[in-house]
């Protein structure tokens, strides 16, 4: 069963006078439990597909349909509302906010829910138990590696259990060791958690853990691998 | 208040930039309710002057003195129930620093048209009976530590009452029944002063019953044209026109007053605005990062806007706090001065603390919108 299906996805930036084609026409179905590597050059609209999928950006033409919501059409405030219930974002940089300690910067998500706050701390403890950093709860992110601050990041997009996942070189600004680390734990999350996940990455290794590839180049498909790792 | 926690952390995360902020604001507030507190002291005294007694004083200037003859022609005109008279004395007490008013009365009528000044039977009785006797304010007895029947001794300080030492016995002491009398002076007989004066029989200023206040304005007219043309020329307005004509002296104290607090909040909005713009701008990412998270703008606007609102009424508590704790008229008697008993009270306090908090949220009105509209992707591509 499909649970992301773009059709026909345009996005152009306006640059001074000049257009500049981002996406091309792009038609793309992933079933749910996938995990989808999207790899491409810089510029070739990987992170422009990412942030469509994700709600914070609008195509210019063409439909974004994530299970059964067709997000293109929605107004601001229900995006809000639709990116806490359904997305859980993983940035290149990690992100966090650094003056909330990693149990507070993971239960941020949960503040837009009607959770209790003993709620809240099972959900949090859980999801840094998943991530394996239950004991660096209390630290602040300055207190933690790149790779704990990663996985942490990890936690937050988890921890209300949303139905995609989106991963924005989640490998990007790591070493060998914690990015290897970080997709194992991507990968688990796939397999054992049947997490639907798009990660834009273009490291070959990294792609290796995806089961399906894309490539766009110049705002297009350029080629579809089937099965990688599956 | 589940953000509570991440309104307090934002707002803690550059400690001296929030300390400052927060300073700036108090110091504010502190200004607003203290020059509040003056104003509201003087119109206190306005207030509680009476509408039934008017003032007499020269045409030319209240230092100018009158003739006694003045009492009696005053005594005629019809309206007139009572008149007394005072004299400014202007002695010093062992040190010019220790300033105080001193005024010699006429006392069987001064005390009988000033019933606020409060004193017992037998305080008043032994006070009428003795020359060289005076009465001074409890306000004035706490400071010098002052009791019935203690000596104090004056040096004149106005050439028209000689060189001598003028001695007192301290027959009564009063107390004040509204803010239109001063618990900060002491009176005596006018006759003591007037028999070593070089210049006798001069007054400063004669003070007349009226029996109908609605008459007041009449009644002071007529007593004006009474001395029409003379050489001790009158004006004579009611206690109320009066004290307020006195304040303005200093004047126009409200506006003058308002002006300055206004400047200072207007000052402090500026920098708190330009702080919580400074910061917000600082927090781009994080403001697009939270926005990913699903944070609807109105949460991202109110996050904003109630950091600067704790942060301002932080500031307005350690401000209003401090104006409450030093302007206070204990402590302002106690620093000496012939100033209007005043303090900063609850309603200042109000005032000060609504006006920080109007500081805060205007100040974090326009960085909270900016923050609310950010778009995402440019928030952080801008990053990437």
């Amino acid at each position: 069963m499909a649970l992301i299906e773009l059709r026909d996805v345009s996005k152009s930036y306006k640059r001074g006078a000049e257009e500049i084609v981002v996406l091309d026409r792009v038609s793309i179905t992933v079933p749910e439990g996938d995990f989808l590597g999207l790899m491409g050059p810089s510029g070739s609209g990987k992170s422009t597909l990412l942030n469509l999928l994700a709600g914070i950006d609008r195509p210019l033409r063409g439909s974004v349909r994530v299970g059964d919501t067709e997000i293109s059409s929605l107004s601001e405030r229900a995006l809000a509302g639709w990116r806490a219930r359904h997305i859980g974002f993983i940035f290149q940089l990690y992100n966090l906010i650094p003056v909330l300690s990693a149990f507070e910067n993971v239960e941020l998500p949960l503040l837009l829910t009607n959770l209790t706050k003993a709620q809240r701390r099972d959900h949090v403890m859980t999801a840094l138990g998943i991530v394996g950093l239950s004991d660096r709860a209390q630290h602040y992110p300055r207190q933690l590696s790149g790779g704990q601050e990663q996985r942490v990041a990890i936690a937050r997009a988890i921890v209300t259990d949303p139905t995609l996942l989106l991963a924005d070189e989640p490998t990007g600004d790591l070493d060998a060791k914690s990015g290897s680390e970080v997709l194992v734990l991507l990968q688990r999350l796939n397999q054992e958690f049947k997490k639907t996940i798009v990660m834009v990455t273009h490291d070959p290794h990294a792609a290796e853990r995806a089961t399906h590839l894309l490539h766009l180049e110049k705002g297009s498909l350029v080629e579809q691998t089937g099965t990688v790792n599956a | 208040m589940k953000y509570i926690n991440l309104v307090l952390k934002s707002a803690r995360r550059s400690k001296r930039r929030t300390a400052l902020t927060m300073l700036s604001v108090a110091i504010a507030v502190f200004l607003f309710a203290s020059l509040q507190a003056v104003l509201d002291g003087f119109d206190a005294v306005a207030a509680a002057s009476s509408s039934t007694r008017v003032v007499t004083i020269r045409s030319t200037s209240m230092i100018f003195p009158m003739p006694t003859s003045h009492v009696e022609v005053i005594k005629s005109t019809a309206g007139v129930q009572d008149v007394t008279w005072a004299n400014w004395f202007g002695g010093i007490y062992k040190d010019p620093k220790n300033f105080f008013g001193q005024f010699a009365i006429d006392p069987e009528s001064y005390l009988r048209m000033y019933p606020e000044v409060m004193l017992t039977p037998e305080e008043k009785k032994a006070f009428l009976e003795d020359r060289t006797g005076c009465i001074v304010g409890d306000g004035l007895a706490k400071k010098y530590g002052w009791k019935l029947g203690d000596r104090i001794v004056l040096q004149p300080g106005i050439p028209q009452y000689g060189s001598q030492d003028y001695p007192f016995t301290i027959r009564g002491i009063y107390r004040a029944g509204s803010s239109a009398v001063d618990n900060q002076s002491m009176m005596f007989h006018w006759k003591y002063a007037d028999e070593r004066s070089t210049q006798k029989g001069l007054i400063g200023w004669l003070v007349s019953q009226v029996s109908n206040p609605d008459q007041a304005a009449q009644v002071a007219q007529a007593i004006d044209q009474k001395f029409a043309n003379s050489p001790y020329e009158t004006k004579t307005e009611t206690e109320k026109a009066f004290s307020a004509s006195f304040a303005s002296m200093l004047g126009n104290l409200n506006v003058l007053l308002g002006s300055v607090a206004l400047a200072v909040v207007i000052t402090t909005l500026f920098v708190a605005g330009n702080t919580m713009a400074m910061s917000v701008r600082e927090r781009t990412t994080e403001i697009a990062v939270m926005r990913t998270l699903g944070f609807p703008s109105g949460v991202i606007f109110a996050l904003i806007v109630g950091e600067g609102l704790v942060v301002a009424v932080l500031g307005g508590v350690i401000g209003a706090g401090l104006a409450r704790l030093v302007i206070n008229p204990e402590i302002l008697q106690m620093s000496g001065g012939f100033i209007p008993a005043f303090g900063v009270n609850n309603w200042n306090v109000v005032v000060g603390l609504g006006l920080s908090a109007m500081i805060g949220v205007l100040a974090a009105l326009l960085p909270a919108i900016m923050a609310s509209r950010l778009k995402v992707v440019d928030a952080l591509r801008r990053v990437a």
